[in-house]
């Protein structure tokens, strides 16, 4: 079996706030025979500055980020829309052909989470178990810009015991949005609240999705309702009750995600 | 004698250089890269075109009737008697005569746009429960039925009677509005003159202004029907 | 400013849109609808075979054409003069208000018919008619009901009074006698037999343009209530308005546009009429106009040539980007205080309008990208708003201190990886205050608005570079 060499982005939010979903990323690409390394140089990939018109200082984080992974043979990471920026820095270096040729051979090598395991190493069972009724937030960036909106579900189809059942008005976004969340907070709690509103339709006990930021939100607006809904990272899921697994995640670790 | 044409070059100059050149004086219109309007109904025949078009005139309420030349006057009539029949207009239109109508007409005491006769011609579309006229292209993906209107095939045939009976000859079917637009561009480009008013109409006036839910009949005709005449 | 509705400041009309059930019941369920239609009538129709082809097509047409815009603008302007009608190129709003009030005064005219146009609402045609002794009628069903309810503003391209339920509807109609109930039927009787003879007496017809014909010197409408067509057949002068990148090089292309307009903004096929019309001298036709007049208006489109904004004028005004916003579902169109609102409208005010009145309007998007997915010519409507934020942090608006600080240290934390490092270790000792039973409910200053109605996530007691480390040092330890 060849060996892929991954270079794990995890993100600034999935740092800070959710390292579990580091680890359990990086037993399960182990798992699949990958061997995983941690870029140092790693900082924010420059989406907030970006997002809220600060070119220059988002092309700061992306010279970063470049440099940073400039020997990776595959980046991966599990969010939709840190690897979508990736994925879009060629276009933040128009003036700046030697950087955006960079930029490209990186995009061309970046792939989320599950886009990974599903597309690169073509596996869609994990050997996962998880018992409960689910519902998937499928992100925005990630199922629009990203262009994926597969992965995560092949994935999820093969976890035992847990059933998946449709979101209405999936495609509406969580109200995060970044900066947007805290400058039109009214607005983004709308959002959040319809979102919430139509997972509580699903009665689903748990919500699954690709982005921290998302869940964090969704998270966010559950908890402070006082609604009895657990909120995960799909590498959670596909890194619980593994059986044969070398790295057996620890079933009694506490959900970071609120 | 032409019209007039104001603040023309001030305001092109002004859009060329917003554009940094100068004026463009010539332009070739590119073979564009994307025409997927070719590959709708490709290829079908004259009868799956029908096919095709019945199934369209279905969500439009638009009712379809079928006949040959030789049942059309009176497929006409009982189509008429179907819609509670007079008053009823019609365009001045050859066609009438050569699909062998004229009788009918005469014995349906149907009014004829009549030039001659100035604005009455209005006030009798306007009270008339039907209007007939002939569809000149007939769009099957979308059950639409074109109309060049002119003086005598008067606009106001289709548009202001209750009910709106459109003949439909069976070798105007085609597949789509792209052959349609593609012949009046035709007559564009050799210099002939195109009808002031060209009508692409499928079924009868609508509106989901309210609540988004579909009113079928507001200013238009409430009711339309279709009679498709086999004629080849 | 013409086109601006309401006088309030943006988050007081935000704060009016999301306390307003009737509005948000009436849009939600509006969108939810015309996704499905939208969704039968594009990428699963099959007869199309591919829906993104069409799209392409669209971009390909509408990218051509507005480089080329002077040349086809020209070509369409002494067609349509050669026919024997008359066009004038107003620069300005004042420009358009100007010479079609000439026109009106010159016909003696006093009566005016109008079909929807936002173009018209965007000059502010009716009150500058009004203002010469005129009165002037709006014919389109929620144009009209908008009108008769004290002049409220449109708050949808496509359906003006979407904001409004039925019963507010009947209840705007009752002002004009109307006495029956709230079923749409019976409203859509009232307003034919209201407005049947008023098309009749009407001397000055005015519609909008949705798409003119260069090759032809035509302008096309696409409508489905058939008052278009009395307005554009009945009074003796015929006056169109119509933005100036609202052009076709040939009907060629029109069938490509009007496809993908009709597809996208109603799911419908074609709409109900679809009506091209071509000026003529000496037209003997009794129920058409003899008069034609084509004003074309730029008021603030030029800035957009030339700049990375040009795309904007590719708009079709479908609103299938209004369609699927969740921002706009959520506050509604009066809240963007222009009449064009949603994505479209957040991109296309601050190019007509400026920053000092529309500068919020960029930021009212998550940059879901929903827009960019959903417009039929591929504008990456998404991407605009983010180049519109970038001009207002350059200085042509105003960016507020807080965030340009905060950026500032972003950047020199980006260009710093162990800045960054050290800022990850200090967060958990820095936050560690506001945390309560693991989760921060309460935030300071850029928090607080998150921990209004959320809660926010402890920062992880591991850190990660750390754990990863041992763990790395663990398995080649196993692996020995």
């Amino acid at each position: 079996m060849i060996r892929l060499k991954v270079s794990l982005f995890i993100t600034c939010l999935g740092e800070l706030f959710y390292a579990k979903v580091g680890k359990d990323v990086t037993e399960i690409l182990e798992r699949l025979g990958c061997e995983v390394d941690f870029p140092k140089g790693q900082i924010c990939c420059g989406q907030p500055a970006f997002n809220s018109g600060y070119l220059n200082d988002a092309k700061k984080a992306a010279k970063q980020m470049i440099h940073a992974f400039e020997d990776a043979d595959y980046i991966v990471s599990p969010s939709g829309s840190c690897t979508t920026m990736f994925r879009e820095y060629p276009k933040m270096f128009v003036d700046e052909p030697g950087w955006k040729l960079k930029a490209e051979a990186m995009a061309d090598k970046t792939y989320e989470f599950t886009q990974f395991i599903v597309h690169v190493l073509g596996v869609e069972d994990l050997g996962a178990e998880y018992e409960a009724k689910a519902t998937v937030h499928t992100s925005c960036h990630m199922s629009r810009l990203l262009g994926e909106k597969e992965a995560p579900f092949r994935l999820l189809k093969h976890v035992k015991g847990l059933e998946v059942i449709p979101l209405p008005n999936n495609y509406d976004c969580c109200g995060f949005g970044g900066t947007f969340s805290v400058k039109m907070s009214p607005i983004s709690e709308e959002m959040v609240d319809e979102k919430v509103r139509h997972i509580e339709e699903t009665e689903a006990e748990l919500v699954i999705g690709s982005d921290c930021s998302c869940l964090m939100n969704i998270g966010g607006r559950i908890n402070r309702k006082g609604k009895k809904i657990e909120v995960k990272h799909i590498a959670e899921i596909l890194n619980h009750h593994v059986k044969g697994g070398s790295h057996h995640a620890n079933e009694n670790r506490e959900s970071t995600l609120l | 004698m032409p019209g007039t044409v104001e603040n023309q070059d001030t305001f092109l100059n002004k859009i060329a250089t917003k554009l940094g050149r100068e004026r463009n004086q010539h332009v070739k219109k590119p073979e564009w890269n994307f025409q997927p309007q070719w590959d709708v109904y490709q290829s079908r025949s004259q009868d799956e075109l029908l096919d095709v078009l019945k199934k369209s005139c279905q969500p439009l309420h638009t009712k379809v009737y079928e006949t040959n030349l030789s049942k059309l006057p009176d497929t006409l009539q009982s189509v008429i008697q179907d819609y509670d029949g007079g008053p009823i207009i019609a365009c001045k239109d050859d066609r009438f005569d050569e699909y062998g109508l004229s009788k009918v007409l005469n014995k349906l005491n149907v009014f004829t746009w009549d030039l001659t006769e100035g604005q009455s011609n209005i006030e009798k579309a306007q009270s008339a429960n039907i209007g007939l006229v002939f569809s000149d292209i007939t769009l099957a993906e979308s059950g639409t039925a074109m109309l060049m209107n002119d003086a005598e095939k008067a606009r106001s045939v289709s548009l202001l009677p209750v009910t709106s009976i459109v003949i439909i000859p069976k070798s105007s079917i085609v597949p789509r509005l792209s052959q349609a637009t593609r012949k009046i561009n035709e007559f564009v480009k050799e210099g002939k003159l195109i009808p002031n008013y060209i009508n692409f109409i499928s079924g009868p006036s609508n509106s989901a202004d309210i609540e988004m839910n579909l009113v079928v009949g507001v200013h238009g005709p409430i009711k339309v029907a279709f009679i498709i005449v086999n004629d080849k | 400013m013409p086109m601006k509705i309401g006088n309030q400041p943006f988050f007081d009309r935000v704060d009016e849109g999301i306390n307003n059930d009737f509005m948000q019941n009436a849009v939600s369920s509006a969108q939810d609808g015309l996704r499905g239609r939208k969704l039968n009538a594009t990428i699963y129709d099959k007869s199309l075979v591919d829906w993104e082809i069409w799209r392409s097509a669209g971009e390909e047409i509408r990218r051509h054409t507005l480089e080329n815009l002077d040349y086809y603008l020209k070509q369409l302007s002494d067609n349509w003069a050669a026919k024997g009608g008359h066009v004038y190129f107003a620069e300005t709003v004042e420009d358009a208000q100007h010479y079609i009030q000439k026109v009106v005064k010159q016909k003696n005219a006093k009566k005016v018919v109008k079909a929807k146009s936002m173009v018209t609402e965007e000059i502010s045609l009716n009150e500058a008619l009004e203002d010469i002794g005129c009165t002037v009628l709006e014919t389109d069903l929620a144009e009209y009901i908008l009108q008769v309810d004290d002049h409220d503003s449109p708050s949808h391209i496509v359906v003006p009074s979407l904001h409004k339920n039925r019963g507010q509807m009947r209840d705007a109609l009752r002002k004009v006698g109307y006495k029956n109930s709230d079923k749409p039927e019976e409203i859509a009787a009232f307003a034919r037999e209201t407005l049947r003879q008023e098309f009749l007496d009407a001397e000055v017809g005015i519609t909008g343009c949705n798409f003119a014909i260069a090759n032809s010197g035509s302008v096309s409408l696409v409508t489905n209530e058939g008052n278009a067509n009395m307005v554009t057949s009945f009074p003796e002068t015929q006056i169109t308005v119509m933005g100036m990148e609202r052009i076709v090089p040939s009907w060629e292309e029109l069938d490509i546009l009007v496809t993908l307009l009709c597809r996208s903004s109603v799911g419908q096929k074609l709409t109900t009429y679809v009506t091209g019309i071509t000026p003529g001298e000496n037209i003997e036709d009794i129920d058409s106009p003899k008069d034609f007049h084509l004003v074309i208006v730029d008021a603030g489109r030029s800035n957009a040539l030339g700049t990375e904004f040009q795309s904007a004028l590719h708009c079709i005004r479908c609103a299938a980007c209004v369609n699927v916003c969740p921002v706009y579902r959520h506050i509604g169109g009066h809240a963007y205080g222009s009449i064009y609102p949603g994505p479209i409208g957040a991109v296309l005010s601050p190019i007509l309008g400026g920053y000092e009145e529309y500068g919020k309007l960029p930021y009212a998007s998550s940059l879901c990208a929903a827009c960019t997915e959903a417009c039929p010519v591929k504008i990456p409507l998404h991407e605009l708003l983010i180049k519109h934020r970038q001009h207002i942090v350059n200085g042509e608006g105003h960016a507020p201190l807080g965030e340009k600080l905060a950026m500032k240290g972003f950047g020199i934390g980006a260009s710093s990886p162990s800045l960054f490092k050290m800022a990850t270790k200090l967060a958990p000792k820095a936050m560690k205050p506001l945390v309560k039973d693991g989760k921060i409910s309460k935030g300071p200053g850029p928090m607080k608005p998150w921990t209004h109605g959320r809660d926010f996530p402890a920062p992880s007691s591991e850190n990660f570079r750390e754990w990863f480390k041992n763990h790395k040092k663990e398995t080649k330890k196993g692996e020995e």
